[in-house]
């Protein structure tokens, strides 16, 4: 029993994702990896040798190879052209996370995306994290009780590169880190962020960078949970790892210590200067990379939507908003 | 598509069914196993027939999965190379030498593969380790520490308690459990040179057992191995460093898992657990045989060799003789 052969083909790679994205889809039976290109041209050819992936001179010609669907992995502030531009040429497209810069731009993706039946899914790995997806079966069976608060973080390190360039990137630490959590407590819930209140920091971690890269946000969800989510990129080149995503749940029959991506080797490396974890869990990105092809072939609904996307975008914007008005911001 | 047939229906096979019945590719034929009521309730859950005689599922299958105790893998390997078939062997390969090296030549000789299931390889914090220790983060093998300490299995099912507390017929803690470090070990620290180990094997302990083995490697590395059946029932733990002149990796089963759950009710009252989950596709004996798939298949090359598995044996065989007599082991000399 053989399945369709899904062509797919790679709009945008400055997003680091980009790579293990592909790793995954070339490992994967049934996937042809058509091909990619990317604005720059110097990072295009690094990243197709590097890959092995054919290199297109413009995104035209790639979507004129005949694709079954698209993965948008440019700087944030290119999906929605990226996005308008292939919406009615696939059948399914995956953009990376945030899903744009502005509110304004989410909704032209997605209406686009609507009005060429073109499936529209939005990159939150997280959803893939085998630990994530067990603490939601036992928070759906009740587990917990009823729940009070959590308290999360998705620590980074600073990224550099068009990451910390606001015209590119949209924001600094609060949108980058803001929107993998908010999607994961959504899912968990299928409640919406109600309030939230932010204390940002600028070039706090990190002197001259330009951007923000430090937050905390304290917010409320519409069924009545309280929380907050530390967004900064705050673990240093001299730290163990990149980062973390933690949820700390508290109901009313106990509490969860998520640390959703500990499962690490320890490695004191005398050339590296420094012990570091080397992770040996699951590979979330080829969970995710397996539903979107799934969905590619079957023609079934997205599993997280441009609308998951818009929702967790909204709550880094108010984020930000809240922190220049000094007051908490209410999301409609 | 390969058809799967399985010989021993015990509590190893209940793993391996599980992850045939979910692997693509795969049609699991049926069953074969000395009590025909073991080898019917297999049929029931995991679908396939029982059949009367493992003659007859030879003559049914493509790959024969050998999960019998270790005394009865001599027989079933060989009957089944006779008949041609890709095997897969649980570890320990056999209880004796003799029958390792019989059972490997024999199958090198039929030009069918034998696979030892040397687990351990495919659980993903040891491969970890394995994969950085090649990438030479640690710079070259030193010293290797691991550890595999439970309590003894199962007294008082009928099975085990017979089974594993007869050292004739399981060969002790040192055969059925450290075989698995020993091949990690070599694995990360190459040929094994002498061995010296201590223990309880033969103190006349009811329901006990543990060893403390020492390992020098060609290499210059040194070695150390803590297996038990004696630590407190309840909990498993397995840790492994290793420390090279360039580094060191780590990992112990005690490490904070990725889900501590802390829980309170009057019933039962304080609870913690912790939960590590994996993905499907990565759980270690589903990746295991899926590996062995692939290597039959013509995509992979093999990650462990009969003549591992063998090797394995013949260590930790090596380590009880030294447990035994109270002497060095050397390698070079020892033949089982």
């Amino acid at each position: 029993m053989s399945n369709p052969l899904v062509r797919i083909g790679f709009l945008g790679i400055a997003h680091m994702h980009a790579v293990s994205y592909a790793h995954s889809l070339l490992a994967m039976p049934g996937v042809e990896v058509v091909g990619m290109w990317d604005r720059t041209d110097k990072l295009a050819a690094e990243w197709s040798e590097r890959i092995g992936v054919a290199r297109f001179d413009s995104a035209d010609d790639l979507l004129a190879a005949g694709l079954d669907a698209v993965v948008v992995c440019s700087e944030n502030a290119y999906h929605r052209p990226l996005v308008e531009q292939t919406a009615g040429r696939v059948r399914a497209i995956l953009c990376e996370k945030p899903i744009s810069t502005s509110v304004a731009d989410a909704q032209v993706m997605i209406d686009r995306c609507a009005a060429t039946n073109t499936r529209l899914q939005i990159a939150f790995p997280v959803r893939f994290a085998p630990s994530v997806i067990e603490l939601k079966r036992q928070l759906d069976a009740g587990l917990l009780g009823d729940i009070l608060t959590v308290n999360c973080t998705n620590h980074g390190s600073m990224p550099g590169g068009w990451f910390i360039d606001a015209e590119l990137a949209g924001g600094g630490a609060v949108l980058d880190h803001t929107v993998h959590v908010i999607d994961v407590l959504r899912w968990f819930w299928g409640a919406e962020v109600a309030e939230v209140y932010a204390e940002v920091g600028d070039s706090l971690l990190h002197p001259g960078l330009g951007i923000d890269d430090a937050g905390l946000l304290s917010f409320t969800l519409s069924n009545g949970v309280y929380g907050t989510l530390d967004t900064s990129w705050s673990r240093p080149p001299s730290y163990t790892i990149w980062g973390d995503v933690k949820l700390e749940i508290l109901g009313e029959r106990g509490v969860v210590y998520a640390d959703t991506l500990h499962q690490y080797v320890a490695v004191a490396s005398n050339a590296a200067g420094k012990t570091q974890w080397a992770g040996f869990g699951s590979d979330m990105d080829r969970g995710l990379m397996a539903d979107f092809v799934e969905m590619v072939r079957t023609g079934r609904a997205p599993s997280i939507t441009g609308e998951d996307g818009l929702r967790a975008m909204q709550v880094a914007l108010a984020a930000y908003e809240s922190a220049k008005i000094g007051q908490p911001v209410k999301i409609a | 598509m390969q058809r799967v047939g399985v010989i021993g229906c015990g509590a190893i096979a209940a793993v391996h069914l599980d992850g045939w019945r979910r692997m693509p590719g795969i049609e699991l034929v049926g069953y074969y196993d000395l009590k025909p009521e073991a080898s019917a309730r297999a049929a029931q859950r995991y679908g396939g027939r029982a059949f009367p005689s493992a003659e007859e599922l030879f003559a049914a299958v493509d790959v024969v999965d050998i999960c019998t105790p270790g005394t009865a893998h001599k027989e079933n390997v060989l009957a089944a190379a006779a008949a041609g078939k890709s095997i897969i062997c649980e570890k320990p390969m056999a209880r004796h030498y003799a029958d390792a090296v019989a059972m490997v030549e024999t199958c090198e000789r039929a030009g069918v593969p034998l696979f030892p299931a040397q687990v351990v390889r495919f659980f993903p914090m040891y491969a970890r380790v394995k994969e950085r220790i090649d990438a030479g983060a640690i710079g070259k093998p030193a010293v290797y520490r691991s550890a595999r300490n439970g309590s003894f299995p199962r007294p008082g099912r009928d099975f085990s308690a017979a089974h594993y507390a007869d050292f004739n017929l399981s060969g002790g803690v040192i055969l059925d459990v450290a075989v698995h470090d020993i091949d990690f070990a070599r694995w990360c620290c190459g040929e094994v040179e002498r061995v010296f180990a201590r223990g309880l094997t033969f103190a006349g302990k009811e329901f006990q057992d543990h060893a403390l083995i020492t390992l020098r490697f060609a290499s210059g590395a040194i070695g150390h191995i803590e297996v038990s059946w004696a630590h407190p029932r309840g909990n498993f733990r397995t840790r492994v460093e290793v420390a090279g002149d360039g580094g060191l990796v780590e990992w112990d089963s005690q490490d904070r898992p990725a889900l501590v759950y802390e829980l309170y009710d009057e019933a039962h009252g304080f609870r913690r657990q912790g939960s590590s989950p994996t993905a499907d596709v990565d759980e270690p004996y589903y990746a295991e045989l899926a590996h062995f798939i692939d290597v039959i298949e013509g995509r992979a090359a093999p990650v462990v060799t009969a003549r591992d598995g063998l090797e394995a044996v013949r260590v930790a065989l090596a380590a009880i003789e030294s447990m035994r007599t109270g002497k060095v082991i050397a390698m070079q000399e020892f033949g089982g």
